[in-house]
């Protein structure tokens, strides 16, 4: 029987005869392989023919099991030298408000509740929520704002710890989307479409870079828990999905309770040397199955049966947090020490970086803020302003912002109209994709400024605005990849994460 | 004297009418500048569009008269060579005096009345008029074979040259053309003084200043009336009057002009120069909003990053005689090789993570003969000891090295000094000594290091981070 290259324990190379397994079941197996041996040899021709259909020409060519399991993705090297090795992704999902954190505006105060001018407006198309309001109210941010740092950074009184950093921060208030709910923008954020079934951009780097590391995935996704108070958008696996690309690629998530990696705990009485003979099997069987239809797929989850069971040692490494220093507690805060808090995961991103993990996207929802801005806005600043602090100040102390790249950002803004009634004390926002404000910091990005302007309603870009293209294509620079040459041919296309309108690296954002 | 004019001037009658119209045209064009003052405005357009030729056809009588000398001297054994500068130089004369017409029409035509170009103007003059009295000197000479009079007014011609393209040069490049760029050393001798006070405006403003508009605004030429290289000269403006009113860049027209759309009449730097960085106006910017002093060192709000010149990484040798056992490596298990980049010559990177707790000293000696070819070395979380120093002291192209969270004390951190790139060093949660780390500063293409959680920077006491209050309402 031939080794699979992946199943490198000779030891205990086994046949799934060898199992300790109930007998009939052996004997079934052993029918079927019989049988399957028969059928499966006979219908090889009509099964390539349906593969061939199915996955296009580059199957036979052999294309597909270049970027496959197979070894193939040992010679994958940056176009160029990066600045970054890797990159840590804090995704703001549901819209956070540019007007109240970042984009200060402080003419508004004196334009409390007058209407937004119809030419500022323009003849954009709002959503549902607010296209039936009879005026637009303008709502100026109910927070004062704090010059900090060198730069000399506005930042609102919401974010006292980001305040200390912005002299590290890349700030860029003119991001423009062109989607306006939620689906389609987060989509098109992190996959660089509206519609669903395009690798994201964790899948890309995964696939263009390959891993630094054999013992934990190349892409992680850290979910925080919910925080009932907000106004929680879903978010789902399909964000992190490798969408063409081979599922190794996809990211893999971390619960944010109980065990991080659901069933990675062997069973009692199983050891690991029992695991082992059973996954040398089930590889085995999944070799045949690959020889038999040449779905690539298959490959991949070899790969990932391979991949979990490293995992079964590196991840309890990876979440014993028992040996670090007192300083992490008092820089992160004693919300750290909580499983699945943003402040934890944040931490948690710190560590995987250590461990070689390329990209890390963690998600923090309820951004989305239709109304009681002035309730809900300090409950989430008051969870994300310190972990965002702690983690940027520690990559810096450990020397590790020099090659990780941090990216702050959610998938569009936020109206300067209220929606819904405006009061003194209260106003609600709704989604706004003209302008809104997003931030790196680390490797290769120049720190301490502050990129794109906006009108004075914060309503639209009016110099060195930032498309969504532009965004990724800048994120990809940083990590040593040309977003022109990282592509993937699929449905007769060159498929790239900038998608086929032309995309740019915005110079003025590199250090 | 009579026979000496006998020898000078042609023996035909007709022959010496036309000389005598030439010389007395020459006179005249030569006296023109006297005759037609530069006013400092714009006049007609042809003018500019024939002037704009200048710079091209300047070039003819400098490759003429550069030629004179050296035919002249080359006669001395071969005398084909010297009868030929006697028509190379008469050429000479009437591209000098057409180069000198196109010029005047351009300096005139364009209202362009600077120190620089009046220097320049003139230069062409004098240069032109000492061609033509070499060419009324160099029949005696020629015939005598013999005197100085002649060879001295070459030498006087090719200094007025040297002078008048020198002047030229710098109107159309900016006078710091070719200082810009020169080393150290030569340019205290050569070009001494410059900007010597560390207020922002000369650290920051006047640079931006010199390299975007003086070649335009400057001692050479100034548009508009507006020199822009001094302090006192920028504040004073222009003929329009002042560029700059203090405090408010809103209202200065200067900041008004470098910020229209550059496709704009009125844009600056004009005739498709590059604009200014966004970075360098918002310098501007606050320089002018807070009172465009000449002394104050720093601005609020401007963040100047204080940088140290980056340590240029050298190419790596040819390691492809290696590969195979890079690949074979990355098949494996435990340490690995990979290319930086898919350019082979940016070097290799070592990973150690998969095998960080068994990877020692001994293991990293292995890679003694991938030594020069590797760039950045991922040690952190490995079993090396102060021991691997030796081994990586002969990574000659080193620019990053990881040691974080290793049990390296730091003795034997000098060895590391030769490694002429190494920029990069992260020695977190390490061992190092304060005593160990001063060593540090004997490898001296550092620009970062980092001794996080260490006895020599132990991790800063337990400081709350602020917390937002409870209400910041406007």
């Amino acid at each position: 029987m031939k080794q699979h290259p992946l199943c490198t324990d000779t030891e205990h190379a086994a046949h799934v005869l060898d199992l300790a397994i109930p007998v009939h079941l052996k004997q079934e197996w052993a029918e079927l392989q019989t049988r399957r041996h028969f059928l499966g040899r006979a219908g090889k021709v009509l099964g390539w023919a349906a593969a061939a259909s199915l996955l296009g020409d580059r199957a036979l060519r052999g294309d597909y099991a270049a970027t496959g399991a197979q070894g193939g993705d040992s010679l994958k090297v940056p176009n160029f030298a990066p600045k970054a090795k890797r990159a840590i992704y804090l995704f703001m999902s549901g819209g956070p408000s540019q007007v109240d954190l970042w984009d200060y505006k402080p003419n508004l105060a004196a334009q409390f509740d007058k209407d937004l001018p119809d030419s500022v407006r323009g003849s954009q198309q709002l959503t549902g929520m607010t296209t039936g309001q009879a005026r637009f109210p303008i709502a100026p941010s109910h927070w004062a704002f704090k010059r900090y740092g060198q730069s000399g950074t506005w930042v609102s009184n919401l974010m006292p710890n980001m305040g200390r950093i912005v002299d590290d921060l890349t700030i860029i208030k003119s991001t423009n989307t062109e989607a306006i709910n939620h689906e389609p923008a987060i989509m098109l954020m992190n996959t660089g479409n509206m519609n669903a079934g395009k690798p994201c951009l964790g899948s890309w780097l995964a696939y263009g870079l390959g891993s630094m590391n054999d013992n934990l995935p190349t892409f992680m996704v850290l979910q925080t828990k919910l925080n009932t108070t907000e106004n929680n958008q879903p978010v789902s696996s399909r964000l992190w999905s490798s969408g063409f690309l081979s599922s190794e690629y996809a990211g893999v998530g971390l619960r944010s309770s109980g065990d991080p990696v659901l069933y990675l705990t062997d069973p009692n009485g199983v050891d690991r040397e029992v695991r082992r003979k059973m996954l040398n099997a089930v590889n085995e069987i999944n070799r045949q199955t690959y020889e038999e239809l040449g779905d690539p797929e298959t490959n991949a989850r070899i790969a990932q049966y391979e991949m979990a069971y490293r995992m079964q040692s590196s991840v309890p490494e990876l979440a014993d947090l028992s040996k670090e220093p007192q300083s992490t507690w008092d820089l992160y805060g004693p919300d750290a020490k909580e499983p699945g808090t943003f402040a934890y995961n944040c931490l948690m991103a710190r560590r995987l970086a250590e461990r070689g993990v390329r990209f890390t996207q963690v998600y923090k929802r309820g951004w989305d803020m239709h109304d009681n801005v002035t309730k809900v806005l300090p409950i989430i600043c008051g969870e994300t302003d310190r972990g965002c602090y702690a983690l940027i100040t520690d990559l810096k102390q450990r020397g590790m912002l020099d090659d990780t790249l941090v990216i702050w950002a959610g998938e569009f803004g936020r109206t300067v109209y209220s929606q819904g009634g405006l009061t003194p004390d209260n106003y609600g926002r709704d989604h706004h994709p003209r302008c809104y404000t997003t931030w790196m910091a680390g490797g290769g990005v120049r720190a301490g400024i502050t990129y794109g302007e906006t009108d004075d309603f914060s309503y639209n870009v009016v110099k060195d605005p930032v498309t969504v293209r532009d965004f990724n294509a800048t994120i990809l620079h940083c990590l040593g990849i040309d977003h022109n040459k990282l592509t993937y041919q699929f449905q007769g296309l060159d498929q790239k994460l900038t998608g086929p309108v032309p995309a740019s690296v915005v110079p003025g954002l590199l250090a | 004297m009579a026979e000496r004019a006998q020898r000078i001037l042609p023996q035909k009658q007709s022959t010496r009418i036309v000389w005598a119209a030439s010389l007395g045209s020459s006179l005249l064009l030569l006296s023109l500048p006297w005759l037609v003052r530069l006013d400092g405005h714009p006049h007609a357009d042809w003018q500019q569009f024939l002037g704009r030729f200048h710079p091209l056809v300047v070039h003819v009588p400098i490759g003429l008269l550069v030629l004179v000398p050296l035919l002249e001297a080359g006669g001395a054994r071969r005398p084909a060579l010297r009868e030929a500068a006697g028509f190379v130089l008469a050429l000479a004369v009437v591209s000098c005096l057409v180069a000198l017409s196109l010029g005047f029409l351009l300096a005139y035509g364009s209202g362009n009345a600077g120190t620089g170009v009046t220097r320049h103007l003139w230069g062409g003059v004098v240069l032109t008029i000492v061609v033509l009295i070499c060419l009324l000197a160099r029949p005696q000479w020629y015939a005598q074979g013999a005197g100085y009079a002649y060879p001295t007014l070459l030498a006087c011609m090719m200094i007025a040259l040297v002078w008048t393209a020198d002047q030229g040069g710098a109107l159309t490049h900016g006078s710091n053309y070719l200082t810009q760029y020169m080393p150290g050393g030569m340019k205290r001798v050569l070009a001494p003084g410059g900007v010597s006070s560390a207020s922002f405006y000369a650290m920051h403003v006047h640079p931006i200043l010199d390299a975007n508009c003086a070649s335009c605004h400057g001692e050479g030429q100034a548009k508009g009336g507006l020199r822009m290289d001094s302090y006192e000269l920028l504040m004073k403006g222009g003929q329009d009057g002042p560029v700059i009113v203090a405090g408010s860049s809103a209202k200065s027209v200067l900041f008004q002009r470098i910020t229209l759309p550059p496709d704009h009449r009125q844009f600056m730097p004009a005739d498709g120069k590059p604009p200014l960085q966004t970075e360098e106006i918002a310098w501007i910017k606050a320089w002018i909003d807070q009172g465009a002093s000449p002394t104050l060192t720093k601005l609020a709000g401007v963040a100047i990053r204080e940088e140290l010149p980056a340590v240029l990484s050298e190419p790596v040798g040819n390691y492809s005689a290696l590969m195979p056992e890079i690949q074979k490596m990355e098949t494996g298990q435990g340490a690995k090789l990979k290319q930086v980049s898919a350019n082979p010559s940016d070097g290799l990177v070592l990973f150690t993570v998969d095998a960080a707790s068994t990877f020692d000293d001994a293991q990293l000696a292995q890679f003694q003969r991938f030594a020069p070819y590797i760039v950045e070395a991922e040690l952190g979380r490995t079993a090396v000891t102060d021991a691997s120093f030796d081994t990586l002291k002969q990574f000659t192209h080193l620019h990053a090295l990881h040691l974080e969270e290793t049990k390296v004390t730091g003795a034997g951190l000098a060895r590391l000094a030769s490694l002429s790139q190494l920029s990069y060093l992260n020695l977190s949660g390490t061992q190092v000594t304060a005593a160990n780390a001063a060593s540090l500063n004997s490898i001296k293409s550092l620009r970062h290091v980092y001794l996080y959680n260490t006895p020599a920077q132990p991790a800063p006491a337990a400081s709350r981070a602020p917390q937002p209050k409870e209400k910041n309402a406007r």
